[in-house]
Order: C-alpha cells, then sequence, then structure tokens
C-alpha cells in the first residue's frame, strides 16, 4: 500500500504530450442525460400502457386486422389514391401550362381554379360534388350547334365514388398546378437560351433540357402529396364509400368496438405510408443526381441520360 | 452563299421598354476575323452579341448573319420574322458560349457535347460521342467526358461549354464575357482554347474584357458606349492609340 502511494507518481512513466498534439474534450452535460431519461420515461409509459390497458382490446385488433371488408376497404383506399393522383397530376399539367401562359385570360381562369381549389376545405368540395345534382339536376351532353345530343341524369352519375374521385382529383389538381409550376420556375432562363443556341426545336428542349431539370423540385414534392393523399381519402368515408375508414366503421357501428378498429384502420395507413416513403426517398435519390456531386464510379457505370 | 461566317449589322436598334439599349450599331465581321467588343457595363455589347443569334430581336436595321438576313425575311417594304423551325436552322449555324456556361447540369459533360449533333442534327450517337471525345480533348478535357457539371470547375465546365457549342460545326462563335464568371487563375485555360480556336480560322465575335487577348488575338475592335459604337477599328492599333476621348477613358481605367 505505502509502496503504491510512494512509487507510482514517480515510476509510471507520464506521457510527455505536447499541447498541439493533446485531444480536446467536450464533457457530457446534464441536459444531455436529461434528454435521454425524459424520452425513455414516455416512450416507455406508452408502452406500458397500451399493453397494459385491457379497452385496447389488442385481440379484438388482430382478429379485424385481416378482415375481408378491411382488406376490401384497403384496395379501395389504393384505388382512390392511385386514381386521383393521375387525375389530379394531368389535371395539373394542363393548369401549370395554363397558368405560366403569356396570354392573361388563360393564366387567369388557371389562378381562379386554383385559388378557388385550395382555398376551400376538401372535406367542403367532397360533399359539395356528392349533392351537385341538386344544382344541376339534368345536364346534356351534346355536340354544339346540332341535334345530338344525350341527356344525363346527374344525382345517378354522381354515387359516392364518383364524387369522390371528383372531388380529390380536382382538388389535388390545384395542388399539382403549383408544384409543377414551382419545377418550371426552378430552372434558370440560361438553360433555355443554351438550347435555343444550339438549334433546339421548342419540344427538344422541353423534353431532354427542361423537363429533366423540373424533376428534382417536382418529384419529391409529388410523393409527399401522394402520402397526403392516401390519408386524404379517409374524407370520403362521410360519403360512405367503403374505403379503409368506412369499412372499420361499418364494423364498429356493429360491435361497438370503436376503439380496435380505429387502431387496426391506422396501422393500415402507417403501414402503406411507411411503404411508399421507400420509393419515394429512391427516386428522390435518382432525380437529384446532378445537383449532389455524385461518386464518379456511380457516375460512370449509369447509362446516358439523353 | 450559305454559312460563310460573316456577320453584318448596319444601324441597328434596340429598346427594352422606354430604354433604347442599342442606338444605331455597324458591324462587319468577314469570314475567320476575329472581333472583340469592349465597353462599360450597360453599354449595350451584351445585347448586340445576343441579337446575332436571335436570342433578343432586333427592332429595326439590318443583321446579315452567314450571307444571309438572320431571323427575318425582306420584302419590300418589311422585315418579316420566320417561323421558328427556320430560325433554329439559323441559330445552328451559331455557336454561343455564354458567361454563366450554361451547361445542362442534367447531363455529363459529354452528353452536353453530343447534346446538338444528336438531338439537333440527328447525328448517329456512336459517330456523336467520338466527335465529342476529340473536343473535349481539344479543349483540354479528355476523359472527363463522364463527369456531370457540377464535378467540373469553372473553367472546365466553360471549356465543355466551347465544345458543346463547337459539335454543331459553326461558322461563327459569339463568345458573351466567357471568363468574367471565372476564378482569376481559371481565365487562361479557356483563353487558350479560344487563342487555339481563332488559329484555326473560326469566326469569333468576343464580348470581352480581357483586354490582353484582344490585343493579341483580335483583328478588330468596337468599343461601344451607351448603346452607340465609339470607335470601330484595327484591335492593336485601338488599343494603342485611341482616337476618341471616351475610348481613352475607358482604357486608362481597365488597363
Amino acid at each position: 500500500m505505502s509502496t503504491k502511494t510512494i512509487g507510482s507518481p514517480t515510476s509510471r512513466p507520464v506521457p510527455e504530450l505536447l499541447p498541439e498534439q493533446k485531444k480536446r474534450i467536450t464533457p457530457k452535460r446534464p441536459r444531455d442525460y436529461v434528454s435521454w431519461a425524459v424520452a425513455v420515461a414516455i416512450v416507455g409509459g406508452l408502452v406500458t400502457t397500451t399493453v397494459t390497458n385491457e379497452n385496447y382490446q389488442w385481440p379484438v385488433v388482430f382478429s379485424y386486422f385481416t378482415a375481408q371488408s378491411i382488406l376490401d376497404g384497403l384496395v379501395l383506399t389504393l384505388v382512390l389514391t392511385v386514381a386521383s393522383m393521375v387525375l389530379g397530376t394531368l389535371l395539373g399539367l394542363v393548369l401549370a401550362v395554363m397558368r405560366m401562359s403569356h396570354q392573361a385570360p388563360i393564366s387567369g381562369l388557371a389562378r381562379l381554379y386554383i385559388t378557388f381549389f385550395r382555398g376551400t376545405p376538401v372535406l367542403v368540395q367532397l360533399i359539395f360534388w356528392f349533392n351537385i345534382a341538386a344544382l344541376y339536376p339534368n345536364v346534356s351532353l351534346g355536340i354544339p350547334f346540332t341535334d345530338i345530343s344525350t341527356p344525363v341524369d346527374v344525382n345517378a352519375l354522381m354515387t359516392p365514388l364518383t364524387a369522390a374521385i371528383v372531388g380529390l382529383t380536382l382538388n389535388q389538381a390545384a395542388y399539382m398546378a403549383e408544384i409543377i409550376r414551382g419545377g418550371f420556375a426552378s430552372v434558370n432562363r440560361g438553360q433555355y437560351e443554351a438550347a435555343d443556341s444550339l438549334g433546339m426545336s421548342g419540344f427538344t428542349r422541353l423534353r431532354h433540357v427542361i423537363i429533366p431539370q423540373t424533376m428534382p423540385a417536382i418529384i419529391p414534392a409529388t410523393g409527399n402529396q401522394v402520402i397526403g393523399m392516401l390519408k386524404e381519402t379517409s374524407l370520403v368515408s362521410v360519403l360512405g364509400v367503403a374505403e379503409l375508414l368506412n369499412s372499420a366503421q361499418s364494423i364498429y357501428a356493429r360491435t361497438y368496438q370503436t376503439i380496435p378498429l380505429l387502431i387496426v384502420a391506422s396501422l393500415w395507413y402507417l403501414i402503406m405510408t411507411m411503404a411508399l416513403s421507400v420509393p419515394q426517398s429512391m427516386i428522390e435519390r435518382r432525380f437529384s443526381r446532378s445537383t449532389r456531386r455524385p461518386a464518379p464510379v456511380a457516375v460512370a457505370t449509369k447509362e446516358s441520360l439523353l | 452563299m450559305k454559312a460563310d461566317g460573316t456577320i453584318v449589322a448596319r444601324q441597328l436598334h434596340k429598346s427594352f421598354g422606354s430604354h433604347e439599349v442599342l442606338r444605331g450599331i455597324d458591324l462587319s465581321v468577314a469570314a475567320g476575323e476575329i472581333s472583340c467588343i469592349i465597353g462599360p457595363s450597360g453599354s449595350g455589347k451584351s445585347t448586340l452579341l445576343r441579337c446575332v443569334n436571335g436570342l433578343e430581336t432586333v427592332d429595326r436595321g439590318v443583321l446579315r448573319v452567314n450571307g444571309e438576313d438572320f431571323g427575318y425575311v425582306e420584302t419590300d417594304n418589311a422585315y418579316h420574322a420566320v417561323r421558328p423551325q427556320r430560325l433554329a436552322e439559323q441559330r445552328s449555324h451559331i455557336g454561343m458560349v455564354f458567361q454563366q456556361f450554361n451547361l445542362f447540369p442534367n447531363m455529363t459533360a459529354e452528353d452536353n457535347v453530343i447534346s446538338g449533333p444528336v438531338l439537333v442534327k440527328k447525328v448517329n450517337r456512336k459517330v456523336a460521342r467520338e466527335q465529342a471525345q476529340k473536343l473535349l480533348a481539344q479543349v483540354g478535357l479528355a476523359g472527363c467526358g463522364h463527369k456531370y457539371p457540377a464535378q467540373l470547375s469553372g473553367g472546365q465546365q466553360q471549356r465543355v461549354a466551347i465544345a458543346r457549342a463547337l459539335a454543331m460545326e459553326p461558322s461563327i462563335m459569339l463568345f458573351d464575357e466567357p471568363t468574367s464568371a471565372l476564378d482569376p487563375e481559371l481565365v487562361g485555360e479557356v483563353l487558350a482554347v479560344m487563342r487555339d480556336l481563332a488559329h484555326h480560322g473560326m469566326t469569333m465575335l468576343v464580348v470581352t474584357h480581357e483586354m490582353g487577348f484582344a490585343r493579341d488575338v483580335a483583328d478588330e475592335i468596337l468599343f461601344m458606349d451607351g448603346g452607340v459604337a465609339i470607335e470601330r477599328g484595327d484591335a492593336r492599333e485601338v488599343l494603342a492609340n485611341p482616337r476618341e476621348k471616351r475610348t481613352q477613358e475607358f482604357l486608362e481605367r481597365v488597363l
């Protein structure tokens, strides 16, 4: 004991570090541990209550998770999402082109549309389209200045499903128009001039120079829209369309197991949005290639963009 | 008469709104001649250059490029704008190099160079690639074809831009302050490529602040101020013994 206390300071070689070789150490502060403790406490509490609270009725959740009507609702949710996204993007493209037009009446029309459909709630729009027959009970489809025309019964045409797709599409188009316009606005004026100076036609310029450059701005935003749309489709449950939420509601209306069935629906929404975020980040990486500095090897093996 | 590499302008006028940028400019560049346009900023020199390949339209005056009226067809009492296809065809004989390079960032250097031949002239892609590799070697960038513009320095980007313009086999090359956006140490490599091009007999119209380049390479200098051609003449003569007072003042400030 005594040898140690006497011997150690002198016998152990003290490392002679020059000041410029010494490590710089930042001590951990109390708040670093506190933040961890708080997070663990919150998550732990939530897990404990979900497991121990009988009212969650997890067995019910599992028994309905893959029930036929739930799966049917799931499919309809996906169909609604895809249909309104595709149609909404196409209409949005038309609106974006109109909005960018140098002719004031054309861009004005697009602006009016966008203002209206972004300025009113989707839920209101959906109910509105469902009840459009109150406004226009009979519409006649025909060719102007001829006798050829077919009367259309709007009430019969505007089924809950049609109203859902029309409402979601028209709303989505307004948002997509702004996203697409933003994409075009992000392309430098010099790119048009460079393409012109090479003698490119308007179409070639658009197809090979401009559109590829709009993608880094458009793709990620569109991905967000898809995920948003997937969740937005739950609104059409108020029209009685048997999508995912409505299917869950139909079951708990009979069984009064409200919470477990809402959990079933939520879990499916969560699974789908998480599944969608994977391809989205992949596409995002693919299109942002030119703006980042990609690894030379990866670039060399990629096929030509032309 | 086609694509003979000449530029003739008489009494060119151009206004942006109420601001008259070009006020009766005369210009004449013979085939194989190197002409530099100098002058203070806002003097209209870039606008003049951009008129020559139709990035700006001319309000009034005569503009003949490659031996034919550019962008318009002359009739008894007016000039009528040509169709876009015809304008594109005329442009394809004129190469343009921009201050900000304007390479297509979504394409590799080589794809940039072949974009004109493949997309406009419908040249076979394989043939175009071989030509592109030669051109990239000519501007000192052999082996850089697979790189994207973002991976290249400013000087390298500008040399790719020159190769891209050359790939269309133009009879005239226009340069709009090609070194103004470059770091000082990168200016030399771009000027070297331009010198090389000049020695190969290309007709060149160059807006520049590089007086050294103008003195060494240019045949003719046009000094512009306030939308007017103040002085025009043999390059070395104008730089050494400017006749006009405004030219003297400008050269004193920049040299």
